[in-house]
């Protein structure tokens, strides 16, 4: 995808490092002050993620887990008990059956450019931003749990308890549906989502998948990746190399 | 064909407030079940993040296709123009109403935001079947109400044929968009298949019929009217055509998925090793709900009699719930095919189980008792039922 | 639609009552603004009456486009219209009785949705 940098794609970018006073190359100085995105995303970017599972451990997967955890405050349900707790990304252990090679590997919402959950939700709370992340606006979903039936590789969770003392940046509520946001807060401020931040290798990257000058465009350019069930033609933004 | 005249019936005796009482303590049981469930979250319920829906899609899934499947002896009576059931028309439609709200209730109620019912009602996401839905509920109710009107409008008469006609499109589409809810579940195994959305329209069929046939006998025997074999016998008939006729597309479904490699999984789950599941399926879905029904309906041995109807009848509802079930709740306990060739040893991929609760149970009970109960109010209000079904009254050509 | 009639309700019932209420707790940071005279919100009045029309317009832009301005942000409103429980440095959530929020919604009879899901209380360490 072809670029050229304007003034309103300059103050998105610097937006994202809170910029108060920036200084352009040619030496004008832009004083307006941006505290945060003052633009709606577009369609310019899609935010995607590679996993190698070649070099992720098991170690980092549980790390990922908890990151997530952590940073969104599920896996606490006092109530819920076996597969009614929340679950927003999974350790998953696969033998292939001819080689008997086992990989492992993080499965959470593969944000689906055509996603499933978005075409089933009856009343557009299952949604997907410009830039490709799939939410669940709560304000919305009136908890049918039609697009859990819908997702292929059930991603989501319904909260089936009353919750308290949630994060801020994260509301969530009985009734509801919820699943990965591929942390759109901190992605919306110029950070990485916290499960690719625990990660210490490069085991899991995540960026413009459109960028050609993004690191994850350039492995994805190199390496040979899948999507989990790519014959539902789904274009998933999460990718896997090594399985 | 004599004047049929349609009259309220009395609902003054005790046997009236008896069943009132009752469907009346099954609604209170429903509505306090709704109030611990939604008050605690549905963690008091055998529903998990993989069993999304539990007992009460069970119920009101076969609640509305029963629905559709009731108005069958009103189209068959205007669109068919089989005047044998005209006089049944009325109560036809009455049936078809009850059921539905029945079953929408259900659905409703098990909602996990029943208290945002307004957004489902103003926010429509024109690609979802689910929405789409919504629209053919609602337009259900008003397009059965407009045909129930033009019948009992005498100067409308003239319209209710075209009517007619046109709430037997509807029910169709309905139908079939019921059963399309599962077809766009491309990812789930169970419900890869073309033929689900027909297949659900002859379940409406058998159903419905079922149930019309039961309240039919039990309200003209509770009120004493006279209803001749003419009638019954002819619905009788209607209904094994329509349980063959179920029994038949099951087979083809099953057979058509062992076809289909990818999906032998499933299939072999539940026709082989689904434990519950298959035992639901042979036994109650296929004996139960089928093959004993028609031996009831066939047989010489029991062919005519009213309380074998009966209870084939009752039959077919339970076999209809069981297969909703074995639909609803094993398709969805089988994993779906994440990695295919590979087999994955842990995070996922075993079957999930469901252990369904009281409450769920008791909200799904729920919806059919209101069904019953606006059946019962509304026969007492308004002249649904003939006062005579008797054969000569019905077809004054019949042969004794 | 429903947006409409909630507009309509609160029009009315701010007029019955926002006026002559002065006994709500106006929360911690809220008074401290108030205190040195300044004002945050443009307008006291309209604030009142249209805040529901604010929240509403904000949540569509902030979850679904990404907008994340402070203005009309519910985070903002809480942190600073929470107040702190006495001996302590927890604060009670805003929506629990007799705190900011359910003051004016109790006495006019419309339940807040907000905190089905939302926190209550500013983030732990913030301010
Ligand atoms: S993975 Fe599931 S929840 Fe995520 S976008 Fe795809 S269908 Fe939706
Ligand atoms: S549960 Fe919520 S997000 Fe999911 S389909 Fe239903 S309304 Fe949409």
């Amino acid at each position: 995808m072809e670029k050229t940098i304007n003034r309103r794609d300059f103050i998105k970018t610097t937006t994202a490092t809170t910029a108060g006073v920036a200084t352009l190359a040619t030496g004008i100085t832009l004083t307006t002050f941006v505290n945060a995105n003052e633009n709606p995303v577009t369609n310019e970017k899609r935010w995607g993620m590679l996993i190698d599972t070649n070099r992720l451990t098991e170690t980092d997967i549980d790390g990922m887990v908890g990151a997530c955890q952590k940073e969104h405050g599920w896996g606490s349900d006092k109530l819920s008990t076996g597969d009614q707790k929340a679950s927003w990304i999974k350790k998953l252990k696969v033998k292939d059956t001819a080689t008997g090679r086992i990989s492992n590997l993080a499965l959470m919402c593969q944000h689906c450019e055509e996603p499933p959950c978005v075409d089933v939700c009856p009343t557009n709370a299952s949604m997907k931003r410009e830039d490709g992340i799939v939410l669940v606006d709560k304000h919305l979903c009136i908890g049918c749990r039609y697009c859990m039936m819908a997702c292929p590789y059930e991603a989501r969770s319904f909260v089936h308890e009353e919750l308290t003392d949630q994060k801020e940046h994260m509301p969530r509520g009985k009734g509801t549906v919820e699943s990965c946001t591929m942390c759109v807060h901190k992605v919306d401020k110029g950070e990485q989502p916290a499960c690719v931040a625990s990660v210490n290798s490069d085991a899991v990257i995540f960026g413009d998948l459109y960028d050609s000058s993004s690191k994850i465009n350039q492995t994805l350019k190199k390496v040979q990746s899948t999507q989990i069930r790519a014959d539902l033609n789904l274009n998933t933004a999460v990718r896997y190399s090594g399985i | 064909m004599s004047i049929i005249r349609y009259e309220q019936t009395q609902g003054k005796s005790l046997g009236f407030y008896a069943l009132v009482a009752g469907l009346g303590a099954f609604i209170l049981a429903a509505l306090g079940s709704v109030y611990f469930m939604e008050h605690n979250g549905h963690h008091v319920t055998g529903m998990s993040n993989r069993i999304v829906w539990g007992m009460p899609h069970v119920f009101a899934l076969f609640l509305i296709v029963a629905a559709s499947g009731a108005l069958n002896i009103a189209s068959i009576a205007s669109v068919f123009n089989k005047k044998v059931y005209k006089p049944l028309s009325r109560l036809s439609g009455l049936v078809a109403l009850a059921l539905l709200a029945g079953g929408l209730m259900v659905l409703v109620l098990d909602l996990g935001r029943p208290d945002r019912l307004i957004v489902a009602m103003t926010e429509y996401n024109f690609n979802s079947i689910f929405a789409w839905n919504i629209i053919l509920y609602n337009g259900f109710f008003v397009i059965v109400g407009v045909y129930l009107w033009m019948m009992f409008e005498r100067r409308m008469n003239k319209y209710s044929r075209s009517v007619g006609i046109a709430a037997f499109t509807w029910r169709l589409i309905l139908t079939t968009g019921t059963g399309s809810i599962f077809g766009f579940l491309v990812a789930r195994q169970a419900y890869d298949a073309v033929i689900m959305a027909p297949m659900f329209v002859i379940m409406s069929f058998a159903f419905g019929l079922a149930f019309f046939i039961l309240v039919l006998m039990a309200s003209y025997k509770w009120t004493a009217r006279p209803l001749g074999d003419a009638t019954v016998n002819r619905l009788s008939n209607l209904l094994g055509v329509f349980v063959a006729a179920v029994l038949y597309f099951v087979a083809v479904y099953h057979l058509g998925n062992l076809y289909l490699a990818e999906n032998s999984g499933v299939e072999n789950f539940i026709l082989l090793d689904g434990g519950i599941y298959t035992k639901l399926f042979w036994y109650g879905q296929i004996i139960l709900g089928s093959l004993v029904p028609l031996a009831l309906l066939y047989s010489p041995a029991t062919k005519g009699n009213r309380s074998m109807l009966g209870l084939a009848s009752v039959l077919i509802i339970l076999g209809g719930l069981i297969q909703l079930y074995v639909i609803i709740i094993g398709g969805q306990a089988y994993p779906m095919e994440l990695f295919p060739g590979k087999e994955i040893l842990e995070g996922y991929g075993t079957i999930a189980s469901y252990t369904p609760t009281l409450p769920e149970l008791m909200l799904g009970l729920g919806g059919v008792a209101v069904a019953i109960i606006a059946i019962t109010y509304l026969v007492k209000f308004l002249p649904f039922l003939p006062e005579s079904l008797a054969d000569d009254v019905v077809d004054p050509h019949h042969k004794k | 639609m429903n947006r409409w009639i909630i507009l309509f309700f609160s029009l009315i019932m701010t007029g019955a009552f926002a006026h002559g209420q002065k006994t709500h707790s106006l929360g911690d940071e809220a008074h401290s603004i108030k205190d040195s005279g300044k004002t945050y919100h443009e307008s006291i009045s309209v604030i009142r009456k249209m805040h529901p029309e604010f929240l509403n317009h904000k949540r569509d832009k902030t979850l679904r486009e990404g907008v994340r301005t402070e203005e009309y942000s519910l985070k903002g409103c809480v942190t600073c219209h929470a107040t702190k429980k006495d001996n302590s440095n927890d604060y009670h959530p805003v929506n629990s009785e007799g705190q900011f929020c359910s003051t004016c919604h109790k006495k006019v009879a419309t339940s807040v949705d907000c905190f089905s899901c939302h926190r209550t209380t500013p983030a732990q360490g913030a301010k």
